[in-house]
């Protein structure tokens, strides 16, 4: 099964969000990574390769940011990722971070691929609730 | 519960009625969309009054802003239609305590 990874400063938004699209998606691996090593709001490479690497079922992971330096943080990551061959395979979503998460973990827990998982995320954006 | 099947007709798309036993949140709508991935050749389409979603979208299912009460028509079509609309009038209609598991 497609992971998902959710990158926030915040760990109590990714956490909130992992916990909320896990819910509406059961059976999903929804992994949140934010916040520093010593607890401060802000975003850390070394989470997200971690949440990553627990995220990974050999199907891939689905990065999504909620925003600024989580975009950046996430993007260093795939760099590094891209110069390390054998490594898992990672798509970054550009979508909006509740709806995005909730939309790529239900597409990952019916069983879809890398491509279709990043692709649920990023159509949440165009998904009015009105 | 109820749901009320049409008879196949020549087009191959399969329609149910089903009078909603609770609201259309969160939770059912992501059990009808990942019931939908699983069925990628099959395209299910669930209409509420004049609002019409893919059920492959959680989101648009929940944007449809369906109640408890209300009617929703399934259209199912593609291969299994019958089947898969069975499936998706079965979590729809599943009593709200057993979506919770």
């Amino acid at each position: 099964m497609v992971g998902i990874v959710l990158i926030s400063h915040s760990r109590h938004l990714a956490d909130g969000a992992a916990e909320l699209a896990g819910q509406i998606a059961g059976g999903a691996r929804v992994v949140p990574a934010a916040g520093t090593e010593d607890g401060r709001l802000g975003t850390s490479t070394d989470r997200i390769a971690a949440a990553v690497a627990l995220a990974d079922t050999g199907d891939g992971v689905v990065l999504i940011p909620d925003l600024g330096s989580s975009v950046l943080s996430a993007r260093a990551l795939l760099d590094d990722l891209d110069a390390e061959p054998g490594g898992p395979r990672v798509a970054l979503a550009d979508a909006p971070f509740v709806e995005g998460a909730v939309a790529a973990a239900v597409a990952a827990s019916g069983g879809l691929d890398l491509a279709a998982v990043a692709k649920a995320a990023e159509e949440a954006r165009d998904v009015r609730k009105l | 519960m109820s749901a009320s099947s049409d008879p196949r007709p020549a087009t191959g798309v399969i329609q149910r009625v089903v009078v909603l036993p609770k609201h259309l949140h969160a939770r059912p709508a992501g059990q009808v969309a990942q019931a939908a991935a699983g069925h990628q050749a099959t395209t299910i389409d669930l209409v509420a009054g004049d609002r019409r979603a893919n059920a492959r979208s959680v989101l648009a299912v929940m944007a449809l802003g369906a109640v408890s009460g209300s009617e929703l028509r399934v259209v199912v079509t593609g291969p299994d239609a019958e089947t898969v609309a069975d499936q998706v009038v079965e979590i729809l209609c599943r009593p709200e305590a057993e979506s919770r598991q």
